[in-house]
């Protein structure tokens, strides 16, 4: 019996709310500073610079949260519940897109798919005419979708697994056929998840910067990123605007969470599986050509700038300029920012997290509901406020180019990711478990070592994992406020593929690609309960 | 029984109130318990039994009242003394096994490091569990997971041991087997211990003393046999074990029933309400002015509900090779020791 007035220790509460204030601060600060200092806020809100990035934003999004929605699902369809063959190859496979940075995807694709690309070539030879140039719109909303296409099919393969058969089968006896079963019964049993998803897709989609900014797509991401030294007022108003997109779509997301929130059903026997009989050969080419677009073509054409230089080099061709050193000391860094940021980031969310499970404290669903919505929160918003924040304050010039500040801006970006994981830890140690302890003489710090973070520490590291699968893949914050000597994967890589140093590009996106493949298979592909 | 009630209590709690919310949980609630001695909190779901025991241990506070343990104040007052620091054991309904730590890990959990390796091996003898120190919680069975239990509780030596329904998630069968080898352990290690559960057999068998509580408060207390023999008032009557409360008037010692006399355990007089004991009617068949109403067989012995004719219910356990039919006219005849009366509320005076 949890006893209803229990109170939270004052100390929790403090960190809490210190934690839930630098959580709000990028954003407040944005706001707070764009309408004291730059002139005629209004003005440019409603100029032709500001609609042209919103429009192109909101085209893209749209563009790309509809693919993803029938891609996802129809992948999760056919891996879950038909008969199709190497199921479990595909199960695998079909999630790897997340460990491609979007600019590195992007830059992959040029590669691949652009007049003189791997792949056209080789189209053309086979006597294919493709001469579609990858930029722009059509560039963008191809290399979004293929690369985040994964947001829709893990959720919703997930529910597909879990899906009772008995309704299903029901439907069956009651006359109903396979089509009209599944726009019937299993869509809407699924809606949940695909709409979880897609907003999902939608979010990332608004807040992305390297694609975008590969396939020259003037978004308000991108328009902030170019504008913020020559031009800060359109800068800064550009970044309420986003900030304001992002708002909406956390109160969509709040809103249809609630609504939509399904008791989880109980686990039942195996799902039904349908026959695809003569569309089977089909199916199978769709997987494949959905896994060659969006894994191992961008992988074989990283390999193939890597190995190019490596062979010029060698030859006494053009140098490589990259050194041992110049490969170890940006995978140290990676390496380093994103564990150091994992570690903080369950840190500063767990208080939190006990306070809502444990407590149920007031203070504790505010800085959940701060905390997981700054998930929403665009990356290069984080990196122009705490930029500009450095720049024109006292207070912030202290932490100018330090890596205090690329961590915090870290947290604030992706620490909502363990608010959950965290919440479902906190919860798995059951009241009766430190009440026993208690009752046998241990004393609060002796139950948390003993007790509560041994149990758990499963929880607590699947969502630092999460952390650093994101911090290590991620761009514009990095690019805007890491220090001078802190060269990242990403910066050494987004760099040279700026610069058209194809070989070092391969090299560096080759390393990263490998480590958040690591990542991506212990945290999220394992996880995802893929395969039973 | 052996306690000396000279000595001071080693539990003593006072008019002790606890609400959550505006729900009143106990309310003026006093018991005392003496070393040695061990007590059964007999009450229905939700009556506080459980609260009491977290009240005890430390785990909620008191609103208002008094906690003493070994004669110093724990609750109450400027009194607090944390869970951790009162030396109460507690053994919880699901038992609340760390699912991390192996049974030595579980065990010792209490203990100073030091000794935690000896008392390890002492207790799980104690509890007939030896050589069980590496397993893990999840592959030992309900008993075993029990007796781990009750081992952890036991090992750091508590002062009071109080068990929150310990046998609840055991089934039937195995019930019984460890209710009995708790009792005899608990006894040899003397030990002072509060059961709570909401079984009457259990209590009664369980305890030196029966505490019967409802509705945060305690309705009697006393041996198994004076709490099911003398209850004092008629919901205890019912709650301790079948009864029916037949009306009859009682003149000093007896009271007359329609059926005949009833000896009572206090005189009386004017109208009364018997609580007349299932097993202490006789029925005789042939005619009689009470007809079978209901009749259960279950194996052993059967019950059957006579009807007066009045249509008051009785009552009655008989041997289950009787061949009693609904319809059956008999006469019940009192034969057990003298019973508990009460005064009709309706009869006035």
């Amino acid at each position: 019996m949890r006893s209803p007035n229990i109170r939270s220790p004052a100390l929790l509460k403090l960190v809490a709310v210190v934690v839930t204030v630098g959580f709000a601060f990028p954003a407040g600060y944005l706001v707070w500073r764009n309408f004291t200092f730059s002139s005629d806020p209004l003005g440019v809100l409603f100029s032709q610079r500001t609609r042209g990035p919103l429009f192109r934003t909101l085209r893209l999004a749209v563009l790309v949260s509809a693919s993803t929605a029938v891609l996802g699902t129809a992948l999760a369809w056919l891996t879950t519940r038909c008969d199709i063959p190497l199921k479990r190859l595909w199960l695998v496979l079909l999630p790897l897109p997340l460990v491609f940075p979007t600019f590195i995807g992007a830059a992959a694709l040029i590669r691949t798919l652009n007049p003189g690309g791997l792949l056209t070539d080789w189209l053309n030879n086979v006597g294919l005419n493709w001469d579609v140039e990858m930029r722009g719109l059509f560039g963008a909303w191809l290399a979004l979708t293929l690369f985040t296409y994964p947001y829709v099919y893990l959720p919703v393969a997930a529910r597909l697994r879990r899906l009772p058969g008995s309704a299903e089968e029901t439907a069956r006896l009651l006359g109903n056929g396979p089509l009209t079963i599944i726009g019937r019964v299993v869509l809407p049993q699924t809606a949940t998840a695909i709409s979880a998803g897609t907003l999902l897709v939608f979010l990332y989609a608004i807040s992305d910067f390297g694609a975008v900014q590969l396939m020259r797509y003037d978004t308000l991401s991108r328009a902030i990123y170019t504008t913020r030294l020559n031009n800060q007022p359109v800068s800064l108003t550009l970044s309420v605007i986003l900030l304001m997109l992002a708002a909406v779509v956390v109160l969509v997301e709040r809103s249809a969470t609630r609504r939509f929130e399904v008791a989880a059903p109980v686990r039942s026997r195996r799902p039904v599986v349908y026959r695809l009989g003569r569309a089977k050969p089909a199916a199978v080419a769709f997987l494949a050509a959905a896994v060659a677009l969006s894994f191992v073509g961008p992988l074989a054409s990283l390999g193939d700038w890597a190995v190019d230089g490596i062979k010029l080099d060698a030859s006494g061709g053009r140098d490589l300029l990259v050194g041992w050193d110049d490969v170890w000391s940006p995978t140290w860094n990676t390496a380093f920012g994103s564990v150091v940021a994992a570690v903080v980031a369950v840190a500063a969310v767990l208080p939190a997290a006990y306070l809502v499970v444990r407590y149920r404290s007031r203070i504790g669903t505010v800085a959940n509901a701060v905390i997981v919505s700054s998930f929403a929160l665009p990356g290069i918003l984080i990196g122009l406020a705490l930029l500009f924040w450095t720049l024109k304050t006292d207070v912030g010039s202290h932490l100018r180019n330090t890596l205090v500040l690329l961590v915090f801006a870290y947290v604030v970006r992706f620490g909502g990711q363990t608010m959950r994981t965290s919440q479902v830890a906190v919860s798995a140690v059951s009241s009766r478990l430190t009440d026993a302890a208690r009752t046998l003489g241990a004393g609060w710090l002796r139950r948390f070592r003993s007790l509560e973070l041994p149990l758990m520490a499963p929880g607590l590291l699947a969502g630092g994992g999460l952390v650093m699968l994101s911090v290590m893949k991620e761009l514009p914050i990095t690019l805007l406020i890491a220090p001078f000597g802190f060269p990242t994967l990403t910066t050494k890589a987004f760099n040279s593929i700026e610069e058209a140093f194809v070989a070092e590009a391969g090299v560096w996106s080759g390393v990263l690609v490998v480590l958040s493949g690591v990542l991506t298979w212990l945290f999220v592909v394992r996880r995802a309960d893929h395969f039973d | 029984m052996s306690f000396d009630e000279t000595t001071p209590p080693l539990l003593a709690i006072d008019g002790l109130h606890k609400s959550f919310g505006a729900t009143k949980v106990l309310d003026d609630f006093n018991l005392t318990l003496h070393s040695g001695e061990m007590l059964s909190l007999l009450g229905p779901s939700g009556c506080g039994k459980t609260t009491l025991l977290r009240l005890i241990a430390g785990l909620e506070q008191a609103d208002q009242g008094m906690i003493s343990l070994d004669g110093s104040a724990v609750d109450g007052g400027r009194a607090w003394v944390r869970p951790e620091g009162r030396h109460v054991g507690m053994v919880f309904q699901d038992w609340a096994l760390f699912p991390h730590l192996d049974v030595a890990g579980n065990v010792g959990y209490g203990v100073p490091r030091r000794q935690r390796a000896v008392e390890v091996t002492k207790t799980l003898e104690l509890v007939n569990l030896p050589g069980m120190q590496s397993r893990t919680p999840d592959t030992l069975s309900g008993g075993q997971q029990q007796r781990v239990a009750l081992a952890r509780a036991l090992a750091p030596k508590p002062t009071v041991l109080l068990l929150d329904e310990p046998f609840s998630n055991l089934d039937a069968a195995l019930r019984r087997d460890v209710r009995t080898e708790v009792r005899e352990l608990l006894r040899d290690a003397e030990m002072t211990a509060v059961f709570v559960t909401h079984d009457r057999e259990e209590a009664l068998v369980l305890g030196d003393r029966v505490a019967v509580m409802n509705a945060g408060r305690i309705v009697q207390t006393g041996t198994p046999a004076q709490i099911y023999q003398h209850p004092a008032t008629p919901w205890a009557a019912a709650f301790v074990g079948a009864v029916s409360l037949y009306p009859a008037v009682a003149a000093g010692d007896v009271a007359e029933a329609d059926f005949g006399p009833i000896p009572l355990l206090d005189s009386a007089r004017g109208p009364v309400e018997v609580a007349v004991r299932p097993e202490n009617v006789d029925l005789r068949a042939g005619d009689g002015e009470h007809v079978v109403d209901n009749y259960e067989y279950r194996g052993p012995d059967a019950m059957v509900t006579v009807a007066s004719p009045t249509g008051v219910l009785l009552h009655a356990r008989v041997s289950g090779m009787n061949s009693l039919a609904l319809g059956d006219r008999v006469s019940p005849v009192y034969s057990g020791p003298p019973a508990a009366a009460f005064t009709r509320p309706e009869a006035g005076s």
